[in-house]
Formats: C-alpha cells, structure tokens, sequence
C-alpha cells in the first residue's frame, strides 16, 4: 500500500451505483475481482488472453480476511501469516461477504457467532455489531468496512502490477444476494474508491467464460455452431448457486438462476459440532483461550475435510487446551451422513434450476462444477447422478473460472474489442429473485418474477382495501416467499391524496422497472374509472430506499399502520 | 390511450401494450422508462413493425433455431451491454421488444396465438390461418382455471376484509 493516491470516491447516498461517468478518450479496461467467502482473486484482459494476478507472494489465491493488529488493519493481499492460526486469533476478521447487509436476526449472521472474532446480535433486526480482538480490546468494525480495506490492498496490488490506476472493477456476487445486499457492495467498493462497473452473479461469470470456450471451440471448427445449454454448479465457501445457460455465438444467454446461503462454511461448522457437540456453547463468552480452542479446532476440521476429498478416512488428533482433547477417526459416509441436509439443499437448487429453465437433463451438452466445494467426491457424483451423466466439463480450474469470466465481462463492458472475436460477447441476465410489494394479509405480490431477462418493465394493478381510503403504503420486497415476511425489505413509500372512493374503485398501478445498468425503480400511478389521466402526479421511486436495520423497519411500519394502508389485487376485468 | 395496463391481463400480448405517462412528465425518466408502445400490433391503428419484422424473420416458415439465432444476433446488436453509451436508453427500448419477441415466438403456443391475431387483423389471412382447435381448447382451459383462481381470490378476500374490520375496529377503541 501507499504507492496509489487515495482518489477516493464515496458514492453519494442516493447513487450508489453509478450511471458511466468516466468521459475518458481511453476506455480503461475494469478487472474482474471475485471477492470469495474464503479466497479471492482478481483477473484482467491483457490484450489476448485474461491473466490471473498474482500477489508478492506469488499467490493467485489470497486468503480473503483483515487482521486489526495495532493501529493499521492489514489484509490477505499483503499480508504474510506466521501461521494459520494468526487468523483465528480474534483479531482478524473473515467471512465478511456471508456478514455483509444482513441483519442481527438472520440465520447465517446467528451461525456466524462461533467464529473467533466477535459477531454480537440483540435480534431485532438491526446490523450487527462486529469486532476485532486488538491488545484485549474489542475493537468495532462493520463488513463494508472490512471488505473496503480488503479491495484497497487489491486495488494496490493490481496498480502495481498493471503499472496504471484502476477504476473500474466487475465484481461477482452471489445470486442470493439481495438488492439491498448489493447495494452494501457497492458502498464498500466507493469506500475503497472502486467504481462498479457491473456486478456478475457468479455462474453467470463462468457462463460467459464457457461462452467464450465455445466460441474459439467454433472458430477452430472443434464444435458445432449450434446452441448449447450449461448447467453451472457453483459452491464455495459461503454461498452455493446455480445457473442454466444457453449459449451459442459467444451469446451467454442465463434461463434460470438459483441460490442459496450453504456453503463450506455450513459443511465446516456442521464437522465442528460433530467434532464436538457442546462447542457452541464452549465457546460463547469469546474468551481469550476459547477463541484460541475454536481457532484450533476450526484449523484441524478443515484439514479433515479437505483431506476427506482425497482419501476415505482421516484421523483428527487436536488439543484444544483447558483439557479439551479430541481423538477420532471419521470416514467418508460418516462425514456426508453428518452434511445430509447441505447436500438435499444442493440437490434441490439444480432441480429448481432446471425446472425454471424448462430444460431436460437430456438436453443438457455440459456439466460445469466450479468452487471450492466442487473438490469434494459427493458433491461432484450429486450433480452427474441429477444430469445422468458419467463425467463433469473439463475446459475450467474450478477455482478461477468466476474471476475469468469477470475479466471477460471487464474488458466488454469496457467497450475492448478484439481482433480474433474473442471478446464479441454476451451475457443475457435474469432477475435471481421476484420483486414485487405487499398487498393485504401481508401477502407478497411479484411484480417481477425471478427468472426475468433484463432490462425490464413490468407492472401490475391494485386497489384500495378500504371505502375513502386516501393513502395506500407501497412496501417493495424481494423474494420468494408467499408472505413478506420471507422476504428482504427494498423499501416503501406512501401514495396520497387519492380521491375518496369506494374501496376497489381507484386504479393503483405500480410498475417496476430495471435498466440497463440494474438500477431498479418502482413507479406507482392512480386512475379513477372513467378517467384516462392520472389522478396525482405519478411516483417514481428508486430502490432501496431501507437503510440498515431493514426488519426494524417492516415492524415499525405494520405497527404504526397496520392494514390501514393496505392494498388489493385487482381482479381481472373482462 | 388508457394510463397502465390493468393487472390481470397477463397474456403477453396485452403485456406488451404498456405505455407510461412518465414520459410526459419528466423527460429525464425518459433515460430509463421502456415504452414498448412499437410493439404495439395487435389492434392498433399505428404502423409499427410486428414481431417478425423485428428479429427480421420470415413469419411462413422460421423454425425455433433460426428465432433463437435471430435473437442472439439482434442481442449482439442491440442489448444495452453491447452499445455505446449514448446509445443505452434507445437499446434498452429495443432490446425490451426483442425480449417480448422472441418470448413469444419462441413459443410454440404464444406464436400460434400471435399468428392469429396478427394475420387476423392486419391481413386477410384469417381465413387461412384458423385457429387450430388444441390451441382454442387449452385457451378455455386457462379461461376455466382463471375463472376458478379469481373466484377462490374473491372468497379469500372477502375473509381478509372481515378480519382486517375487526382489527381496524381494534384499533380506533384502542385510541
């Protein structure tokens, strides 16, 4: 750090994405970064091929945490571990990408609470308050935080290496993430003084990378021209996600996507309570030797479990200290007896995925099974047996590929063109989850359906819920639940002044609508019958408007309105 | 013309008839708002070009593999990723009627339908392009099913408002 001036940008409160700014005559070319729950990396075009790079230390792979040590936080980009459990000390901070935009009462912040840092939560959705063990003190922080000091020392280290300023990043992100999630991302990116120029679920990054394969596989007549479809396994350490692509002519075109909050992360912890059963409550009050025992007993089931990827048995020899001894051997079916529930969840995304593609198995040219997870045996024979299939795509390292395609999407976006086609690309996206409001009953409305190409405007019409009822409550959710309360909060707004009329007479119509550069707004008019104008001025609405504590939010609004603000489905009139 | 479309009419054709009043009001919405007024065929009296024209097909004879390789191409051309950026509010626009053509022609049912209605109303095809009956049987099928649906919806609904009366009844002796 500190060879690049710190041109910092913070975005302001209502632009966290940005529309292009840069008016530039040399289009500079975005590097693609993905930020993994474990592991990150970052990739660039070099003018013929995407190039993986590398830290001091020669790493491609870099541990993604920060350590508060003293006054200056270092991050897994510069800095060198003595050892493994440095990390686990209390005062490094990790997983931040499973911590990021969530809220003290969401399941995976509560299985955060046995890691060795502090993840304190007083559930009654707020975010939760963070902190890092520095000289016996607990020093606060947030993930935004964290995650910006981290694409700092990235952000340095590509300067560096690329000998000019960067930008301009794509960054990957799980197809689970919330709107309201992302928008942290960004935060996190502006505070590093990162511009992002698009964000990539993940196997839609490896759906362009295998685009791309086919491409050339045409170009050097290995390959027919025809269409081909994909299905993307994608399970790393945090999240597991899953897409259907159908590509032909360097087109990715995504038919469905699926996600889901398991990961390595659950596979690790599920091993830990196994290894021993009470471990959560052993280690709760975050002493000084308890984070010390957790550190060593994460340390020493994740070397299990990678070995377990290799060989069929292992044996676990680990002092815990305070007596805490533990001595065992586990085999291979004992471990996926132990992870049953990770592995049905992953079986149903790929049948969801597939389902919402409206693809055969048969139909289905390639099996691509990529992240860190993909290295364990009954992951990888899970996703053949769905597909019926004796072997999985071969053409990717399964830990770059999202990156590579993020660097493909990097010099696109860019507007690079290349001289052998190599670059003529693209990725057809889709909505990863419903957006749609509340109506009565608490009842969820999709306005959007999940699986929708983008750009797109859809809308609906609704209606009062009461006789005179001169204020209607629009509240935005994304999700898939059938009752909001699944579902994360966007935002709201209150539409006034409608004229007084019988409940189910005034015409509400929302409309939502998500542009080229992702940025969704919700649009919400009121006719009266009989007239062809709008009876107020039209709202127009850009989402999120929730700020942290967004399931403070959604229970201060029904306790303050109740159904009073409701609205109602309109039937449909012939 | 009418302000927003009513809800109901899930059909994607009458989906694709929006049109938003936004535009008037606001011109800078206008780089986002999506008027896919051009698709406009079906009954209408202005001269847009219809779903064919658009993907640049021949509508007797294009298959489902030159309509998908007909949308890849006009994607290429024309998707909002792939064009400069001044050029972003036109591609979204155009690119959103692609989307709606090739959703519905590469439908096998939403073609037929579309077939009817556009050679019905703009040409004197009708007569040679009947409507073929499994499509006219599935169709009151749906009409049965939706019928069903909304009636179900009615009686739920009025449940709710029942329900809601008291609370809201609650709610004022509370105060």
């Amino acid at each position: 750090m500190g060879m690049a001036e710190p041109a910092y940008t913070v975005a302001s409160d209502s632009e966290t994405t940005g529309e292009e700014k840069s008016s530039s005559a040399f289009p500079e070319i975005a590097i693609g970064i993905d930020v993994g729950t474990s592991k990150c990396s970052v990739a660039v075009w070099n003018g013929s091929e995407v190039e993986l790079l590398k830290n001091n230390r020669n790493q491609k792979m870099m541990r993604s945490y920060v350590t508060f040590k003293d006054d200056i936080p270092s991050g897994g980009v510069s800095n060198q571990l003595s050892h493994e459990n440095e990390m686990l000390s209390g005062a490094a901070i990790f997983n931040m990408k499973r911590l990021i935009g969530r809220v003290d009462t969401d399941p995976v912040v509560h299985s955060s609470k046995n890691l060795p840092f502090l993840v304190q939560t007083l559930d009654i959705g707020v975010r939760p308050f963070i902190a890092a063990l520095v000289n016996n003190v607990w020093r606060s922080t947030t993930p935004e935080e964290v995650l910006a000091i981290f694409l700092v020392e990235l952000k340095a280290m590509a300067e560096v290496q690329l000998k000019r300023p960067i930008r301009n990043v794509v960054l990957t992100i799980p197809v689970s993430f919330s709107r309201f999630q992302v928008t942290r991302i960004e935060r996190a990116c502006a505070m590093a003084g990162l511009h992002v120029l698009r964000l990539m679920p993940e196997p839609t990054a490896v759906a362009l990378l295998y685009a791309q394969q086919q491409q050339q596989a045409v170009h050097e007549n290995i390959g027919g021209a025809s269409e081909k479809i994909a299905l993307i396994f994608n399970m790393g350490a945090g999240y597991c996600d899953i897409a259907v692509t159908a590509t032909a002519g360097g087109v990715s075109q995504i038919k469905a996507l699926a996600g889901s909050t398991i990961g390595g992360e659950e596979i690790l912890q599920n091993m830990m309570r196994y290894l021993l059963p009470d471990s959560e409550i052993l280690f709760s009050n975050h002493g000084i030797n308890e984070i010390k025992s957790m550190g060593l007993l994460r340390v020493a089931t994740q070397d299990a479990i990678y070995k377990l990827s290799s060989q069929t048995s292992v044996q676990i020899d680990v002092d815990l200290g305070n007596e805490l001894k533990i001595c065992k051997v586990v085999d291979r079916e004992e471990f996926e007896e132990v992870n049953r529930k990770v592995f049905e969840k992953c079986e149903s995304l790929i049948m969801q995925c597939l389902h919402d593609a409206k693809v055969e198995t048969k139909d289905v040219a390639d099996i691509i099974a990529v992240g860190g997870c993909s290295y364990i045996p009954k992951i990888r024979n899970l996703v053949m047996s769905i597909c019926k299939r004796q072997e999985l795509y071969k053409g990717m390292n399964p830990l770059e590929a999202a990156v590579c395609g993020a660097a493909l999407e990097g010099a696109v976006a860019s507007g690079i063109s290349d001289p052998f086609g190599s670059l003529d690309l693209l990725t057809i996206q889709v909505t990863p989850l419903a957006i749609g409001i509340r109506v009565e009953e608490n009842n969820f409305v999709p306005i959007i359906p999940r699986n929708t190409t983008m750009p797109t405007r859809k809308e609906l019409s609704f209606t009062t819920f009461r006789d005179n009822q001169i204020e209607v409550l629009i509240v935005v959710y994304e999700g898939e639940g059938e009752k909001v309360g699944k579902n994360h909060l966007l935002g709201y707004f209150k539409i006034m002044g409608i004229p007084p009329a019988p409940k189910g007479v005034p015409e509400i119509n929302v409309c939502m609508d998500i542009d080229a550069s992702n940025v969704l707004r919700v649009l919400a008019g009121v006719v009266l019958p009989g007239s062809r104008h709008p009876a107020i001025p039209v709202m127009e609405v850009r989402m999120p408007t929730v700020d942290d504590g967004h399931g403070w939010c959604a229970e201060a609004l029904d306790r303050t309105y109740g159904s009073a603000l409701d609205l109602v489905t309109v039937q449909k009139k012939i | 013309m009418a302000f927003l479309l009513s809800s109901s009419q899930t059909s994607v054709i009458s989906l694709l008839s929006l049109s938003f009043p936004i535009k008037q009001q606001r011109p800078r919405v206008l780089v986002n708002s999506v008027s896919c007024r051009a698709t406009k065929v079906i009954g209408s009296e202005n001269n847009s070009t219809n779903f064919y024209e658009l993907l640049s097909l021949s509508p007797n004879n294009a298959n489902i593999n030159e309509i998908k390789k007909a949308y890849r191409n006009k994607a290429l051309q024309y998707h909002p990723d792939v064009c400069p950026p001044p050029m972003k509010e036109e591609s979204t626009r155009i690119f959103v009627q692609l989307n709606a053509a090739y959703k519905t022609l590469s439908d096998p049912m939403l073609r037929k339908e579309y077939d009817c209605e556009l050679w019905g109303l703009t040409n004197n095809y009708a007569s040679t392009l009947k409507m073929d009956e499994d499509v006219a049987r599935t169709r009151w099928q749906e009409q049965i099913n939706g019928l069903k649906m909304r009636s179900n919806r009615r009686m739920a609904q009025k449940e709710g408002s029942r329900g809601s009366k008291i609370r809201a009844q609650n709610m004022r002796s509370k105060d």
